[in-house]
């Protein structure tokens, strides 16, 4: 039974792509369309948690918005626990949002700060009508004490709160509704590390008490190699390598992610001492002139003529390891 | 021994807020050497960015003072210096790179007009030796087609360009002394390896000494020769990188260490909780006291820590730690 819990897929993306008109249309011509996320798939088991990672633009955010319809996706399936998440009416989609949590990374600005913290907290809560109104007010009592929070703080604004404690009523009111599923869009960027790690602890804690699936955004790859399960790196709007946690950071295949991997700092001398640092030159191209072959090409170390005609697909090199690189095959080796 | 090129000894910042006036920096010593590299590590409010704006002579005005200490420059009192002296210094021996490029850039010039204005107030240059020279900046920092981006608005440049303009503008004078206050925070880890990268072999063609602010150990390891972690204001220890990062001789550095999950050479399945350090950094009115400000928050906090501000205990090559159980850690 328990295997077979661990086995179901929560979330199955297929396809999805979202384009935003970035100006044109109608009486101004033709419409130009900037595709910021490309045609991605992927999958969460129920309990674990997949990463995404990726540069700044690369489509981690607006991915994550798609699947929760907070930005509406151009093309694609969103199915949560088998249901199909992009055809829901109003309705539906207010009734099923609360299997669908969010977490975001300012604790600053995600609060309303002219409501008081019980309030924050206990309002998914109202907007449904799952729980009996008199009811509310014990969920809100647990939520508090699971995030570390004292009863007496219910009372408190949102600027009377550190940025942790903050992140921890986002994370209360995240938990209200017992989601299945919780996206979290860099939840620790905007906090000092010690209290990163309270948080990180926190959510893993919780994971593991309550069963959590977690959709994880981070461009820290310390914090996502400690969370994660599973890992899709992106490259503008693509998926360019998805694996499981050991496989990829211990064998990295894309050259963008062994360049990725190879810039992170690090405190321990021997991973210093192994890892060849490999600077990718330039910038990224234009999201409204994108190439015709692989995105990567223009600061790809090892390009070939080849990569600049065609698009590399996302094909499994080995089990559960997918990478889309015109020189990544079988073999599982990186050409960097 | 020479004479180091910067020498700070028991320099206290006082700030005056609302709540009265507190030491935002509380007899800090320490020294730099002519082309070393020195990290300040911390959590943010622990007065890193006030050491940098003292000894850049740029405290906020009317609120920020020198109450004591020294800051000695090449043997040269700078805590006392007038503002005009000051500026020289600024434009031609110690320069500031700051945490957000788009804020310190102007942006209705072109960034290779800023470079050039910098360079003509402070070398001399005519106009057209000026350009050439921005354009060869630009080169330095590798902005690709430094010929036709020096002619680029600064919002024409991604963040990690900018940042390299601010780089460029900061070397235009040659300094001796670059400070550089959270350079790579807004920035993707491949464009912060790109940074580091250039800040290291810029180091080394120039000799050009760097102070590099950061909360990163990670980023520590990999650039400095020497860190001081900082704590409410007050350094709690300081050493050598590899050695801090190896034994941590005071609680505090060894949280900032261990509380962050770091990337291994090998991973494994093994995962534990991160260590934590509880609590926050005190708030302003806290700083000053005579105590040890890290006992709300330390495990092996004592009496003793509550009753009396910790002395320096030194350990081997100048490894030096501000805590009452300093030989425990
Ligand atoms: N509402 C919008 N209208 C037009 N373009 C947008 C919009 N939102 C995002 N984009 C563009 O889509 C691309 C992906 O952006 P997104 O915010 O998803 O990136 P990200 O990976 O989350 O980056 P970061 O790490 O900076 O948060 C970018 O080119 C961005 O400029
Ligand atoms: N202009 C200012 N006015 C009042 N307080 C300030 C000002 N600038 C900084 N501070 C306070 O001084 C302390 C140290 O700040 P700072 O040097 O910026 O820390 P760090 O760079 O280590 O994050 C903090 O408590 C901060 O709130
Ligand atoms: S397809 Fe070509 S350009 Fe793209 S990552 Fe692979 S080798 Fe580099
Ligand atoms: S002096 Fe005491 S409270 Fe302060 S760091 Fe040392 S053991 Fe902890
Ligand atoms: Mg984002
Ligand atoms: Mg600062």
């Amino acid at each position: 039974m328990k295997d077979q819990m661990q086995d179901e897929v929560l979330l199955d993306v297929q396809d999805l792509t979202v384009r935003f008109n970035v100006g044109g249309g109608g009486l101004f011509g033709e419409a130009k369309y900037l595709y910021a996320v490309d045609n991605i798939s992927f999958q969460i088991k129920r309990g674990e948690t997949l990463a995404i990672v990726g540069e700044s633009g690369s489509g981690k955010t607006t991915a994550a918005l798609a699947v929760a319809r907070l930005v509406e996706a151009y093309k694609g399936r969103v199915d949560l626990a088998g249901t199909d998440f992009l055809t829901l009416n109003d309705e539906e989609l207010r009734q099923a949002r609360a299997k669908m949590q969010f977490i975001f990374q300012d604790p600053y600005s995600s609060l309303n700060p002219r409501v008081r913290a019980e309030k924050i907290v206990r309002e998914p809560l109202d907007n449904l009508d799952a729980v009996p109104e008199s009811e509310r007010q014990a969920i809100v009592d647990k939520l508090f004490e699971a995030v570390g929070l004292h009863p007496e703080q219910q009372r408190l604004f949102p600027h009377q709160f550190s940025g942790g404690q903050r992140q921890r009523i986002g994370i209360a009111r995240a938990l209200a509704t017992q989601p299945d599923l919780i996206i979290c869009d860099e939840p620790v960027s905007a906090l000092d590390v010690a209290v990163q790690a309270q948080i990180l602890n926190l959510l893993r804690k919780l994971q593991a008490d309550f069963g959590l699936t977690f959709l994880f955004i981070s461009h820290d790859l310390g914090v996502v190699q400690h969370m994660c399960d599973s890992i899709a790196v992106m490259y503008m709007g693509k998926v360019v390598e998805y694996a499981d946690r050991l496989s990829l950071f211990n064998n990295p295949l894309h050259p963008y992610t062994v360049a990725l991997l190879s810039a992170v700092p690090s405190v321990d001398k021997e991973r210093r001492a192994a890892t060849k640092r490999i600077l990718i030159p330039g910038d990224p191209p234009d999201p409204l002139a994108l190439p015709k072959g692989c995105r990567f090409a223009n600061r790809c170390p090892v390009a070939q003529d080849r990569c600049k005609t065609e698009q590399p697909e996302l094909n499994e090199v080995a089990p559960g390891h997918k990478v889309a690189c015109h020189l990544v095959d079988e073999r599982a080796v990186s050409p960097l | 021994m020479t004479a180091p090129l910067l020498k700070v000894e028991n320099l206290r910042i006082e700030l005056t807020t609302r709540d009265g006036v507190a030491p935002v920096i509380d007899d800090l010593s320490f020294e730099l050497g002519a082309g070393e590299s020195i990290s300040f590590v911390g959590e943010s409010g622990c007065g890193k960015s006030m050491t940098a704006l003292g000894i850049m002579g740029l405290l906020p005005e009317k609120i920020g003072r020198i109450a004591a200490g020294s800051i000695l420059f090449e043997g040269e009192e700078l805590s006392t210096a007038s503002e005009k002296r000051m500026r020289e210094i600024r434009g031609n021996d110690i320069s500031m790179i700051f945490q957000e490029p788009m804020t310190s850039l102007n942006p209705v010039y072109t960034v290779g007009e800023q470079i050039a204005e910098v360079l003509r107030a402070h070398q001399n240059l005519s106009k057209s030796a000026a350009w050439s020279k921005a354009t060869e900046l630009l080169d330095a920092v590798r902005i690709p087609n430094a010929q036709r981006r020096v002619n680029d608005y600064p919002f024409q440049m991604s963040g990690g360009q900018r940042q390299r303009v601010m780089i460029a503008i900061a070397l235009a004078c040659e300094p001796k002394i670059l400070i550089a206050d959270e350079p790579t925070t807004a920035l993707d880890v491949t464009v912060q390896a790109q940074i580091f990268d250039l800040l290291n072999d810029l180091k080394r063609q120039t000799g050009t000494a760097i102070i590099m602010i950061t909360h990163d150990m990670g980023a520590v390891a990999e650039m400095a020769q020497r860190m001081i972690v900082m704590y409410a204001g007050r350094n709690a220890e300081q050493g050598p990188v590899e050695n801090i990062i190896e034994h941590p001789r005071h609680p505090y550095s060894r949280g900032l260490i261990s509380c962050v999950p770091h990337i291994m050479a090998t991973l494994t399945e093994e995962r534990h909780p991160l260590t934590e350090v509880a609590g926050i950094v005190p708030s302003l009115r806290e700083f000053g006291k005579d105590q040890c400000l890290f006992a709300s928050r330390c495990t092996m906090v004592s009496q003793k820590c509550l009753d009396k501000r910790p002395p320096e205990v030194a350990f081997a090559d100048g490894q030096k730690s501000a805590c009452w159980h300093a030989e425990a850690v």
